[in-house]
């Protein structure tokens, strides 16, 4: 009897202890969950700041870095050098992706595996050895740098993480329906238009939106080719951020944060939920 | 469908093209800059190894990568010890599948944020007058407000910050590939919660840590925005050289210095993916 009791009274004390460890890990799990979020909502509780210093809390709330936000045509300027170069560096590299991740996935050639890699580097390539040497190439070539030489930059460090995604999304796709399409008569484009492309489109999305993402943070692989007078928006606003530091850049944040979750939405929506996982785990 | 003969060709043609043209050239004609000589303000176009002679006899180069090298590793470190308990949690914790994408989002929405935005949000937040220190001094805990800024402390928590997400997808990722009834199996046969997470869960989600510490690492090597805006100049690190170096049109020494720092990237996915290769695959 006695040592049934001892095995009670162990498996409460066990019990006692699972519900403790849970306690731990869930708390874990809010104070973590809290401290990534916290830069971003300091943010938008500054934004609304009325003074321009940083204290704890906010003596009184206004508008006004939002409507000295407005008056700053720069931001604005370089909002659209942004935008401009995030949409043209993805289309270009979606289309350079997509045909390489096809021949990577559905080719038999050797050497490939070392061409994967080659394609890939760039991610391990620190943004600021590539900054100097675009600067550098870009001097040679007599180009003072502007929308244009920073796009082609761009293209090259958002192609990996766009091979990256469609190539795992071309390994899944089921090849009889591709081989029935040219059994049918379908020619090779034609394949891959009205077949491969539709299969692929979630994979499409979601690269692409990683990648304007990833050039629309773009600091120090493009702080070069700016010139001071066609900055991008991280560079005006690491700029800004050098000189003053009032909320005017919380402001400019704020709606940044709104941007990056209508882009989040759009995601969530439109693609599925194995693509978005790949995005979380680049 | 299997692509075959000249097809391939076609189909790499334009990614390789961009590679080599924006890529591969840009990276030479810099590199190539280190045999040459940077002298009374201007490069001199000489063949010499004389930049790498000073670079390395110059006691200055060791103490940056020292501080390159503490930084990182004191990030990893923290972002991997910090992050496998919110991995844990969210994979074991967390029942519902709604639940438990709507955190992973969370957890990794600061990265859709540009990193300018989120190195802004800890200036508020580690500002002497900030939340943190207003909070600790109205708990109690400290008396003079720490000095959290434009130090060595505010770099590190920052870029915890910043690199966190990249640490627990990894995690997160092996976790959820792990087969739970070993855990049962090893609970069965006796072993306490501790015994069972350092003898079967902890080696089985190696390969998630390993991977998460090479993302993070070679993250923190080239980091530039956060040692730079939250460092206040006490932070040298190696990308803030390379941007020195090139702003003073010192391009033989920048070159040599980020020739370096892609040598230690390189080093360390080197080190780790061959650690990655010696674990049991999950």
């Amino acid at each position: 009897m006695s040592t049934l009791a001892a095995e009670l009274r162990a498996e409460a004390q066990e019990g006692r202890g699972q519900a403790a460890r849970d306690a731990l890990l869930r708390t874990a799990l809010g104070l973590g969950t809290g401290f990534i979020l916290l830069p971003l909502v300091i943010v938008i509780v500054y934004s609304f700041s009325s003074v321009s210093y940083g204290v704890f809390p906010p003596p009184g709330l206004s508008a006004r870095w939002y409507s000295h936000l407005f008056e700053q045509t720069t931001f604005r300027a370089a909002f659209g050098r942004s935008l401009t170069i995030g949409l043209a560096a993805t289309g270009a590299a979606l289309v350079l992706g997509l045909l390489g991740a096809l021949a990577l996935v559905r080719a038999r050639f050797p050497g490939k595996e070392l061409l994967r890699g080659f394609l890939l580097s760039p991610i391990v390539m620190p943004k600021i050895v590539l900054g100097v040497g675009w600067f550098i190439f870009f001097a040679r070539l007599g180009m003072q740098g502007g929308v244009v030489p920073i796009t082609l930059a761009h293209i090259i460090v958002v192609l990996p993480f766009i091979i990256n995604i469609l190539a795992a999304n071309l390994v899944g796709l089921d090849p009889s329906l591709e081989e029935a399409a040219q059994d049918l008569g379908a020619s090779t484009p034609t394949v891959l238009w009205r077949i491969v492309l539709p299969q692929i489109r979630s994979g499409l999305i979601v690269s692409g939106l990683l990648a304007f993402i990833v050039s629309f943070d773009q600091v120090e692989s493009s702080i070069f080719l700016t010139r001071g007078e066609n900055n991008t928006l991280p560079i005006e606003m690491f700029l800004y951020m050098e000189k003053w530091q009032d909320p005017t850049i919380a402001a400019l944040s704020t709606l940044l944060i709104v941007f990056a979750a209508a882009i989040v939405a759009v995601a969530v929506l439109f693609s599925r939920g194995s693509d978005l996982r790949r995005m979380l785990l680049r | 469908m299997r692509i075959r003969g000249a097809a391939v060709v076609i189909l790499l043609a334009p990614a390789m093209a961009a590679m080599v043209v924006l890529y591969v050239i840009p990276l030479g004609v810099y590199f190539i800059n280190s045999f040459h000589r940077f002298l009374d303000g201007r490069i001199l176009p000489v063949w010499t190894l004389q930049t790498y002679v000073e670079y390395f006899t110059d006691s200055f180069t060791y103490k940056v990568m020292g501080t390159t090298l503490r930084l990182s590793l004191l990030v990893t470190v923290l972002s991997i010890v910090i992050g496998y308990p919110l991995a844990y949690a969210l994979h074991t914790r967390v029942r519902s599948a709604a639940a438990k994408g709507l955190l992973a989002l969370l957890l990794f929405s600061p990265l859709l944020v540009s990193v300018v935005v989120r190195t802004y949000g800890w200036l508020i937040l580690l500002a002497g007058t900030g939340v943190v220190n207003t909070l600790l001094r109205g708990l109690g805990i400290i008396d003079q407000p720490l000095n959290l800024l434009f130090n060595m402390t505010g770099v590190v928590i920052s870029l915890t910050h910043i690199l966190l997400p990249f640490a627990i997808f990894p995690m997160y990722s092996v976790m959820s590939r792990l087969d739970l009834s070993l855990k049962e199996a090893a609970h069965d046969l006796g072993a306490g919660w501790w015994d069972t997470f350092t003898h079967v869960t902890l080696p089985l989600t190696m390969p998630g840590i390993v991977a998460g510490a090479l993302i993070c690492f070679t993250l923190a090597l080239s980091a530039f925005v956060t040692p730079r805006l939250l460092g206040g100049g006490r932070v040298q690190v190696m990308p803030l050289m390379v941007y020195n170096n090139t702003v003073d049109i010192n391009w033989p020494t920048g070159a040599v210095s980020g020739l370096v720092l892609l040598l230690m990237s390189i080093a360390a996915v080197w080190t780790l993916n061959s650690l990655l290769r010696r674990l049991p695959s999950v």
